[in-house]
């Protein structure tokens, strides 16, 4: 009960302190300019290079933007803490870690989640692609599938910010490496092989793929091994992740550089 | 004011350059830009398209460093306490901004070299740059273009709390209007007139024509040109941002 308390309070609070000194003539551009200019960029460059459909770029990049705030979600809230100096007084305090910072990371990923739906609308509507509603609530499935995966990934991503000082440059690093790992930009058959073994292993690369499928009007069925595949990839980040916050804390506490930054 | 402009340029190049980890960023993000126009172009045939991609993509990250490296060098003041000091320095405000967003291209350079490299180790880009003297010149003088530009823009920087955030918007609209790596041809035609107003623009074209051996001197010259305008707004716009910012007394909010 205490770690509900914790995870939606702790959040909500946690929340508004990062965003209601934000004026909404920044807020609104940086929010939603961000995500529209970048699906047409590639959808552009793709006209130009006469690869692959608007749609193609429309839905990858869609994704990309679920995928940034769930690597961000939980690297900002450790590093956001670091930076206020906030970190040791909460590692101090018995609250459930999980909870303190999924708590701080979830509101932020809703935001992007609803961020990427309009961008993607919007994107829609400007390179004229078209989707029925059931295609619309299907890719909608997909992309819930995608933000598990992407959050549970980036709880590892988080877990460096117990000992690095960097975390946010890193995650940054990351999600700049899927523009081109996971597919959302460049189909994955171009890639060499190397390069797709990792791209199977990542987040967000079945789900992209599930969500190409089903915007060509197939089946949930037709792609529920693309999407169980996703779900199950997020499970193992997922533990990976808690384990990964247990082992940095006690690392950080011991190198005495939770107060660094 | 001129030693205060190079020693300020100075300092902030070595303190920009100062973290290796932060490099390895400068150098990632313009070889993920190539390598994504590489595997769609796919121009094994057209070598000087992936030069030209190679160049953009480049340019595309000095924009970046110029208008989120300085956003985050006066966030980093505000945070410091250390804004007002400066605004309240007899050196005109403008001689301590302009050597941060000019410093910020300068370590775009960076990029320039880890993209070139990136093509032609992994993708046989040819590394024949056809006029090199003016591929030196072209160099420095798109630096100091997009460097004054985001002048203009740290003008606003000062004046938002939020200007990290600002700068981060501000990427990929330039990226598209200037036509790094999206021919302004395949762009609905008010994109066209939009980039000759912007200095990526100019320093790009300045660079892809001393590399490919066509007319570079025209662009390098309106490289200037653009500085010099840049120059003139961004210190008015300063001036009376600054004004605004001390009448609000919101330099010290973080």
């Amino acid at each position: 009960m205490n770690a509900l308390r914790v995870f939606f309070v702790g959040g909500l609070t946690s929340y508004r302190a990062l965003f209601n000194w934000i004026s909404p003539w920044i807020f609104v551009p940086h929010t939603l300019g961000y995500p529209v200019f970048e699906i047409l960029f590639f959808a552009y460059l793709g006209r130009f290079a006469e690869v692959q459909s608007d749609e193609f770029f429309l839905i990858g990049n869609a994704f990309m933007g679920i995928a940034v705030t769930g690597f961000f979600g939980m690297s900002s809230a450790i590093a956001g803490e670091r930076r206020s100096q906030t970190l040791p007084s909460l590692l101090a305090s018995p609250a459930n870690r999980l909870a303190l910072f999924l708590g701080r990371a979830v509101p932020s990923i809703v935001t992007g989640v609803l961020v990427a739906a309009i961008a993607f609308a919007i994107c829609a509507w400007i390179l004229d692609v078209r989707f029925t509603g059931g295609e619309l609530w299907r890719l909608a499935v997909a992309a819930l599938v995608s933000s598990f995966a992407c959050t549970a990934f980036g709880l590892c991503l988080g877990s460096l910010g117990f000992r690095g000082r960097n975390v946010s440059l890193f995650a940054d690093m990351v999600t700049g490496s899927m523009l081109v790992l996971s597919g959302a930009n460049v189909p994955l058959e171009r890639l060499p092989g190397y390069v797709q073994a990792v791209s199977n292993v990542l987040p967000l690369t079945h789900g992209i793929e599930a969500g190409r499928r089903l915007g060509d009007g197939e089946s949930l069925g037709a792609v529920s091994g693309l999407l169980g595949t996703e779900l199950a990839i997020g499970a193992v980040y997922l533990v990976v992740g808690v384990a990964l916050l247990r082992f940095f804390e006690y690392e950080g506490r011991r190198s005495a550089t939770l107060e660094a930054f | 004011m001129i030693r205060a402009f190079l020693s300020g340029m100075w300092i902030h190049v070595v303190m920009f350059s100062r973290n290796p980890f932060d490099l390895s960023g400068v150098a990632l993000w313009p070889i993920l830009y190539a390598s994504i126009a590489y595997y769609l172009l796919d121009a094994k045939n057209d070598p000087e398209l992936l030069l030209s991609a190679s160049l953009g993509a480049a340019v595309m990250l000095m924009w970046s460093l110029v208008v989120i490296g300085s956003a985050a060098a006066l966030e980093q003041q505000r945070w410091l306490g250390t804004l007002e000091l400066l605004v309240a320095a007899p050196v005109p405000f403008v001689v301590i901004i302009a050597p941060i967003t000019v410093a910020s291209g300068c370590v775009g350079a960076y990029s320039l070299l880890a993209t070139l490299a990136w093509g032609t180790l992994l993708f046989d880009v040819p590394l024949s740059i056809e006029e090199p003297l003016a591929f030196a010149v072209a160099v420095p003088a798109a630096v100091l273009a997009i460097g004054m530009l985001g002048l203009v823009m740290a003008s606003t920087f000062v004046l938002y709390r939020a200007a990290f955030h600002l700068g981060i918007a501000m990427q990929y609209p330039v990226w598209i209007a200037t036509g790094l790596l999206v021919p302004l041809s395949v762009l609905p035609d008010v994109v066209g007139k939009i980039s000759w107003f912007l200095a990526p623009s100019w320093g790009f074209r300045a660079l892809q024509e001393a590399a490919l051996g066509a007319t570079p001197w025209p662009e390098i010259g309106m490289c200037f040109v653009v500085s010099a305008a840049y120059a003139i707004v961004g210190t008015l716009c300063l001036h009376a941002f600054v004004h605004v910012a001390r009448a609000r007394a919101s330099l010290k909010l973080t």
